[in-house]
């Protein structure tokens, strides 16, 4: 047992505390833990739920967009579709929201299937385009059939999460945590547990390549397409029983940019950028809202702060952050707190001085 | 010949009006090196192109093992055991070396018939140890040399345990020892040698080179094209004596290449 405990305490001083992402990250996950202890005001609980919500969300962009490279500008789709479909197996079938937020997942899924088609035959530009188009077309098809989908209402009297704002709050929170640790490994290219992170970076990198070292490139973007779908669907899912009302706001396209956004904002490619990204902006903007004229700045302030992010951290602010707190040592190639003059691994120095580099 | 590894028939590519490859025909033996030369645009990358499935030919098979590949997809071919390398290197140039191999270690094909007692990265490591690059394996592929890109790819191609390696001038960017040491080591590899402690298949090959005085040595076989079209097949002594071979591509040098090899 003391044994057990020592490995463990080597193992958190080492690979936790010595890299600063990491502790980062580890209070981050605490902090979360820990806040219905310290904060009980059901507003601040409710605006956490729905981030928690968005991070699951912004962060199945991010592997589609971010991993692949097929940048899909109607994310929303996926969301929509699975609250939809959760909300309609609540009503009319009477499932409980842990069975309809799985197969609202699976629905998500499905459309991710048929929407990777056109991924497979069209690139770049002309991709994102189609996707554009796919939540606008369906919400088309909401308004048309008014008598299944609610209309321009919703559908409502959806069975919510649970009646304890705390239990939503942990809920959801978990839930977040466990998809963005999934979908940081799916991503992973350092991984050895699962090894799609390495292949989604060479297709990215070079697809010529990558089927020519016999990787079926197009497997992979199809497989990342029905990840980013599922992950979105729980999202969207736990949305519908949280708000216990689905409306065609799901599908918007100002949503499905929201998406892009936060993720821009945090930093694309890294999966923690994106929930940076929506715990930072998210409650940021619903604050402001509630100040005198806030409704109609808080649009002019979302809109500067990502001109800002662009021109001085264009590379998101997670990995402005992140260049700035941890080196990564020229030999070895381990990560080290920038603070340090050599390597906790290999020793080597970490700041070559610039005389050094001329020898 | 014996066992037939590889059948091309009636190969053509053209590109707009350009007539790149035409009507070429020639086969490879399971146990073979075949050399395939020729002047610059003679069309040699463009046919190592169509057999590997990068480019599908105007009109022509492709048979590898006795069946038709001609309309499969490239990742198809490389896991029914034919690999190429690129004559202009495409590494994933933010990833390790190591990674780079990796990703052809993690292919289909690679984890059936790799050495199943190895990790991934263990595997890479012996491509890479082959190549003669292993000291480089953590760095990006994009701090790489020209010549270290060769041995990379190199590395990549064998890491998939292919049974036919096409190779697309792969001492280019080396010098004279690395060029007679990968030469060396291609002649181990096919005579069912081993890189690392991993039994290999002895894969045959097509290799395409400029560096004749290093290419001649290792090869069974020689065909030579010009103008997208086969010029001569046969030995290599056959070759250098061959006076239509002599006055289109290799000049003077000929002699030089009999008694130094
Ligand atoms: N993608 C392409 N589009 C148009 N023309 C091409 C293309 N690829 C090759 N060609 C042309 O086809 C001809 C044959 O090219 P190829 O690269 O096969 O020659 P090569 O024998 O490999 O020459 P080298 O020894 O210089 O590598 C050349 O005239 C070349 O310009
Ligand atoms: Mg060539």
């Amino acid at each position: 047992m003391g044994h057990y405990l020592r490995i463990c305490y080597h193992v958190i001083k080492t690979e936790v505390l010595e890299v600063p992402g990491r502790v980062i990250a580890a209070m981050f996950v605490i902090a979360l833990l820990a806040m219905p202890l310290f904060i009980s005001q059901p507003y601040v609980l409710r605006i956490l739920t729905l981030t928690a919500i968005f991070a699951i969300y912004a962060t199945s962009w991010d592997v589609l967009a971010g991993f692949t490279g097929q940048v899909n500008l109607g994310h929303a789709l996926f969301f929509g579709v699975a609250a939809y479909a959760g909300a309609k197996l609540n009503l009319s079938m009477g499932l409980p929201p842990w069975a309809t937020i799985p197969l609202g997942g699976v629905v998500a899924v499905v459309v991710g299937l048929i929407a990777a088609m056109p991924a497979l035959r069209l690139r770049g530009f002309y991709l994102s385009l189609v996707t554009m188009a796919l939540p606008i077309i369906l919400t088309g098809v909401i308004y048309i059939f008014p008598s299944f989908t609610g209309g321009e209402l919703g559908l409502y009297g959806i069975d919510r999460l649970s009646n304890s704002v705390v239990f939503n709050y942990y809920l959801t929170t978990v839930i977040m945590l466990v998809s963005v640790y999934i979908m940081y490994k799916y991503t992973d290219s350092e991984s050895k547990l699962i090894r799609t992170g390495i292949i989604l970076h060479a297709i990215r990198e070079d697809e010529i390549t990558a089927r020519a070292s016999g990787i079926n490139s197009t497997r992979y973007k199809i497989m990342a397409f029905a990840v980013s779908g599922f992950f979105a669907g729980i999202a969207g899912g736990l949305y519908g029983h949280y708000m216990k009302i689905v409306g065609p706001s799901t599908l918007d396209l100002f949503f499905s940019f929201q998406a892009i956004l936060w993720t821009i904002f945090g930093g694309m490619t890294t999966i923690y950028g994106a929930v940076a990204g929506v715990y930072i902006l998210y409650p940021l903007v619903e604050f402001i809202r509630v100040l005198p004229h806030g409704e109609d700045v808080r649009f002019i302030f979302f809109s500067g702060i990502l001109i800002l992010t662009l021109l001085f951290m264009p590379e998101g602010l997670t990995t402005w952050v992140r260049d700035k707190i941890e080196i990564k040592c020229p030999r070895c190639k381990l990560v080290n707190v920038v603070t340090r003059r050599n390597c906790r691994a290999c020793r080597a120095p970490l700041h070559l001085e610039k005389d050094q580099l001329g020898q | 010949m014996e066992d037939v590894i590889l059948e091309i028939e009636g190969l053509s590519k053209s590109f707009g009006g350009l007539q790149a490859v035409s009507d070429v025909s020639f086969s490879i033996g399971r146990n073979e090196i075949v050399g395939l030369i020729g002047p610059n645009g003679a069309g040699k990358s463009t046919t190592i192109r169509l057999i590997s499935g990068i480019l599908k030919p105007s009109s022509g098979t492709v048979r590898f093992k006795g069946k038709n590949i001609t309309d499969k997809p490239v990742w198809d071919i490389v896991n029914m055991g034919l690999a190429s390398t690129f004559q202009v290197v495409k590494p994933f140039r933010q990833l390790p070396v190591a990674a780079n191999v990796m990703v052809a270690c993690l292919c289909p094909r690679a984890k059936r018939h790799g050495e199943w007692v190895k990790t991934v990265e263990l595997r890479a490591r012996d491509a890479l140890e082959f190549a003669g690059i292993a000291d480089l394996a953590l760095e990006p592929a994009s701090v790489l040399s020209h010549g270290d890109l060769k041995r990379l790819e190199l590395a990549r191609a064998i890491a998939t345990e292919p049974e036919l390696l096409l190779l697309d001038e792969p001492f280019g960017g080396l010098n004279p020892a690395e060029t007679s040491m990968i030469a060396r080591s291609l002649k181990r590899l096919h005579k069912g040698g081993r890189f690392g402690r991993l039994h290999s298949e002895g894969p045959a090959m097509l290799i395409v080179e400029h560096k004749l005085a290093d290419l001649m040595p290792i090869l069974d076989r020689v065909v030579v094209i010009n103008f997208g079209r086969i010029l001569a097949v046969g030995t290599p002594e056959e070759i250098v004596n061959n006076p239509a071979v002599i006055e289109a591509y290799l000049g003077k040098e000929v002699g030089n290449l009999v008694s130094g090899s």
